[in-house]
């Protein structure tokens, strides 16, 4: 079993391309988890063709946590895809990262972590030990930070970096990052940036995601480019992506960049 | 942000905020004290504070409700746990409710003061105890004595009097203490116009303005009173009498503020600590020798001076291998204080000399 987590800043397509990548996975004739783990629950919801799954957090809040089954928290969405999502509690209250871990002890109790692929999307910065546990206790091994070439998104992946070669000093860690992900933006020479990113903090480019109307389409009909348009070239793309990474087996422990030298990182790229 | 990173050093073992708060307000005895937080918080304090105060002859158990919330109530968060919790004390026709906050629900960000500010019927007042903030038992005292303060409204008129503020509820002699408080007091003719806070009813508090002076249990508790005299216009003397010349001195002290002279009563006085002393004629001339308590405790600061003041008076010989007599903690409270520290003293001594 493939344990993957996917990170990366808030608005940058980590839930339409875990969405399409697991959608991609269950082509290959896979059998596919993908967990959301975001107080905002919107990471399968288009795998389940627009439909709001009941939420871990829900039912444990409406229901106590001693009368839920797996039926309740796992929903099948679009070949087959198994879809799990976290939730959190009402904005501005409680503790979401408690929230998460919560979620994963149910989960872990209830035997739903299991398939081919795991795939964990998550809150866009790690804000608390909570939304780091998809990294930790040998959950997800491989973690693929997504970002386009704007730098608050580059410098949210370093944070996650940071936050990766912490977790990967500790003894029974097996965490590791897979690779970063370029979602672009159409900025000018943003795959060699981003390119040039991943290298600097000791990994690589894996996929390089183009900007492309057809995902607002597929979006708009409530499902994946994968299921909306299988034939078109950003299809494809994900279809890639997802054979990359099953395929994976180059990781590595992230060497998080300094502020000094993110800053002289991003003159030497940004044209003015 | 946490602001107090230095560790205080008023209390040995530094402790628990919510528990310092708790040994003042369960002195409010008509008044409930609800507890935000894991049951566990309310149940460890209220062991303590019940076992505490059946040693001091008080029967009935401390008045205290736990909100008892669980992982759930951290993770959806505890608000409404607290609302229900507040109607459930509120039900119980307390005078005053207090609400107590804990590490955890200050952690998550539980808007405590808001749902207290929804209640009209009784006063229902929120004291901020969480100790990761780095507080201390200290910290949890001075934040109840403000809290049960802002119950107090406009002075009445003043009287000769004077109010006892942050006396030592846990410790042992805390009402032979008070006891010899009050009989120093009377020798200028002062009156105890309120034990702030202890063995009170709500209503009470509203004398709290009337003292012509504060007398505070100890030095930490300035702040309290600084604030007292900012409202009120009481001046306060920063701490309960220590020593022999240290309890003169109150007492010229007490006089000065309150307009007495105290002269007469220091010459009585001094007459009294002479007989008291008189009465360890047996023990003069041995030898003692003055210890830390323990490796890990602190000292009071003004210990060590008291023990040597006394070894000075009865002419004792301190030397290395006298008999070992532990630093008082905290410092004994007056002449009859040092009377009962030194009946320690002589069964010591007689202890060392048997062999």
């Amino acid at each position: 079993m493939k344990q993957i987590a996917l990170y990366g800043k808030g608005g940058i397509g980590k839930s339409t391309t875990a969405a399409n990548l697991s959608a991609a996975l269950a082509g290959e004739n896979l059998d596919i988890l993908q967990i959301g783990c975001d107080p905002k629950h919107d990471s399968t919801r288009m795998l389940m063709h627009g439909t709001w799954i009941p939420t871990v957090l829900d039912l444990i809040r409406e229901r106590g946590d001693e009368n839920i089954t797996v039926d309740d928290v796992v929903h099948r969405g679009f070949g087959g895809v198994r879809c799990v999502e976290a939730g959190g509690p009402e904005p501005g209250i409680g503790c979401a990262g408690r929230g998460i871990i919560a979620t994963f002890q149910l989960l872990e109790r209830l035997d739903a972590l299991k398939g081919d692929v795991i795939v964990y999307d998550v809150l866009g910065d790690v804000v608390c030990g909570g939304f780091a546990m998809p990294m930790r206790e040998g959950y997800a091994q491989e973690v693929y930070l997504v970002t386009s070439g704007e730098l608050m998104s580059i410098y949210a992946a370093n944070n996650i970096a940071k936050a990766i070669a912490r977790l990967s000093r500790r003894v029974r860690s097996r965490c590791t990052l897979g690779g970063v992900i370029c979602n672009a933006k159409n900025i000018e020479g943003e795959q060699e940036l981003v390119e040039e990113f991943a290298r600097r903090i000791n990994s690589r480019l894996i996929a390089y995601i183009p900007r492309s109307r057809v995902v607002q389409v597929a979006e708009l009909q409530k499902q994946t480019v994968v299921e909306y348009a299988p034939e078109s070239d950003q299809a494809a793309v994900y279809q890639e992506l997802a054979r990359t990474i099953q395929r994976n087996e180059t990781t590595s422990i992230p060497t998080p960049l300094e502020m000094d030298e993110l800053e002289s990182f991003a003159l030497e790229f940004v044209q003015v | 942000m946490n602001s107090n990173l230095s560790p205080s050093n008023s209390s040995r073992f530094e402790g628990c905020t919510l528990t310092g708060a708790l040994s003042v307000l369960t002195e409010v005895r008509d008044a409930i004290a609800v507890i935000h937080g894991p049951a566990g918080c309310t149940h460890h304090n209220f062991s303590l504070l019940h076992a505490t105060h059946l040693a001091n002859d008080r029967l009935e158990a401390p008045r205290l409700l736990s909100t008892r919330l669980t992982e759930n109530g951290i993770i959806f968060g505890g608000e409404d746990a607290l609302e229900e919790t507040l109607a459930r004390a509120v039900s119980l026709s307390p005078a005053a409710v207090f609400v107590l906050s804990t590490c955890i629900v200050e952690t998550i960000g539980d808007d405590v003061a808001a749902i207290c500010a929804k209640h009209q019927e009784v006063p229902v007042i929120p004291v901020p105890t969480a100790g990761f903030l780095g507080g201390v038992f200290e910290t949890g005292v001075r934040n109840a004595l403000s809290s049960v303060a802002s119950l107090a409204g406009p002075a009445d008129e003043e009287t000769l009097s004077a109010n006892l503020v942050g006396e030592k509820n846990l410790e042992y002699g805390v009402e032979e203490n008070a006891a010899e408080i009050v009989r120093l007091l009377s020798r200028i003719g002062i009156g105890v116009n309120l034990r702030f806070v202890r063995g009170i009813e709500t209503r009470d508090i509203g004398r709290l303005g009337s003292a012509a002076v504060n007398i505070l249990r100890e030095p930490a508790l300035r702040p309290v009173a600084e604030d007292l005299q900012r409202r009120f216009g009481t001046p306060y003397v920063d701490s309960f009498p220590a020593g022999l010349a240290g309890t003169c001195r109150f007492l010229e002290e007490v006089g000065r503020i309150c307009g007495i002279d105290a002269d007469a009563a220091v010459e009585e006085e001094r007459a009294y600590q002479a007989e008291m002393l008189g009465a360890f004629d047996d023990i003069a001339g041995s030898r003692v020798s003055f210890q830390s308590p323990h490796p890990m405790l602190r000292g009071d600061p003004g210990a060590e001076a008291i023990c040597t003041e006394c070894a000075g008076a009865l002419d004792l010989a301190v030397e290395e291998d006298g008999a070992a007599i532990p630093l008082p903690y905290p410092a004994p409270v007056g002449t009859a204080g040092l009377r009962r520290m030194l009946n320690r003293w002589r069964v010591l001594i007689r202890e060392k000399q048997r062999g």
